[in-house]
């Protein structure tokens, strides 16, 4: 029998925390008996007596170190990271403005960078950490428009690939959840046509829903999973 | 202003810190001309890396300055910063002693 309380005494931090898999992942953690802080751009959007929230935005540098020096004043350590925070425009790579191309760079791979890198100097001296980067199955499947998503997506594999050589004598662990299509706000962005031919080319053609995800942030940031590293699963039967 | 004596307090804190992962007969031996970074390097690159970052914390938190030790000046420098403990404590000072950005 699994414990309800299965993050009991464990401090996690999220990015994106406000709304979509981010805000699911923060919730489900919350619930489980962890320590929550989200980082995202906008206030908090909900209230919970675990969760803190600091306004940071992941794709500045200066804000994300900012954003841990406050942390570091409300807890010492910090034993699971999600790397949520993601920014998407899908449109034809001619036409792609450049300002959209930089904003998904910096976002979506800098700001797992940046997280990930004040992060593990935090579980360096824990001796333990999960790091875990939400993926997209667009960095497999590289759909028409999504370039530079894909590309950032692909990027915060080889991301978390690398830092879990780099981390694994300090017994943090690097991994990466490659979400397919679960309906949130940024789902929405795109065309329901594109959307439904993606899902149904798919193994398993349907949509994910929060238990995939939540299932396998459980199974990556187990205590069980210590030997499990550098891994991307892909949900739905992308591969 | 840090003084070089309080810049190797530091350092030594930092080195001390690495010895605590180690094991008896793996001590290092901790002064002025403790070689960090080089061919007689007494530390392996993931122990020098957690050096680097325990000295920056503790310069930033002593000091109110953030000070940024692998940036490009450093790597560019003559002599490596890491070259020892005097050469780094040189180096923090250089650091410390222009205005802040």
């Amino acid at each position: 029998m699994t414990s309800p309380l299965k993050y009991a005494g464990k401090f996690a931090l999220v990015t994106g925390s406000r709304r979509g898999v981010g805000r699911l992942i923060t919730e489900h953690l919350l619930e489980h008996g962890a320590n929550v802080a989200g980082f995202a751009r906008g206030e908090a959007t909900f209230e919970y007596p675990n969760y803190v929230h600091f306004q940071v935005d992941v794709s500045d540098p200066a804000s994300v170190q900012k954003g841990f020096a406050a942390l570091k004043k409300i807890t010492e350590v910090v034993h699971i990271v999600v790397n949520n925070a993601a920014v998407l425009t899908s449109q034809y790579a001619m036409i792609m403005p450049p300002a959209a191309a930089q904003a998904m760079v910096n976002t979506n791979l800098l700001g797992t960078f940046m997280v990930s890198r004040e992060a593990s100097k935090m579980m360096r001296k824990l001796k333990w950490g999960r790091i875990i980067n939400i993926g997209s199955m667009a960095a497999s499947l590289e759909p028409i428009g999504d370039s530079v998503y894909a590309a950032c997506k692909a990027g915060v594999s080889t991301l978390a690939n690398v830092m879990a050589r780099e981390l694994a004598p300090l017994n943090v662990t690097c991994n990466t959840l490659g979400v397919s299509g679960i309906q949130t706000d940024m789902l929405a962005q795109l065309p329901k046509d594109k959307i439904a031919a993606v899902i149904a080319g798919l193994p398993l053609p349907r949509f994910a829903e929060p238990d995939d995800i939540l299932n396998v942030i459980d199974f990556f940031a187990s205590d069980r999973s210590s030997y499990i590293t550098a891994q991307t699963v892909f949900l739905g039967g992308v591969n | 202003m840090l003084s070089k004596d309080e810049v190797h307090t530091i350092i030594f804190q930092a080195l001390s810190n690495v010895n605590d992962e180690r094991g008896p007969d793996e001590q290092l031996d901790i002064g002025p001309t403790t070689i960090l970074f080089g061919t007689h390097a007494v530390l392996d690159s993931l122990s020098l890396v957690s050096v680097i970052v325990d000295v920056e914390a503790a310069v930033s938190e002593v000091s109110g300055r953030d000070v940024v030790l692998t940036d490009d000046r450093a790597m560019s420098q003559d002599l490596s910063p890491f070259s020892d403990v005097s050469s780094l404590t040189a180096y923090i000072l250089l650091l410390l002693s222009e205005p802040a950005l």
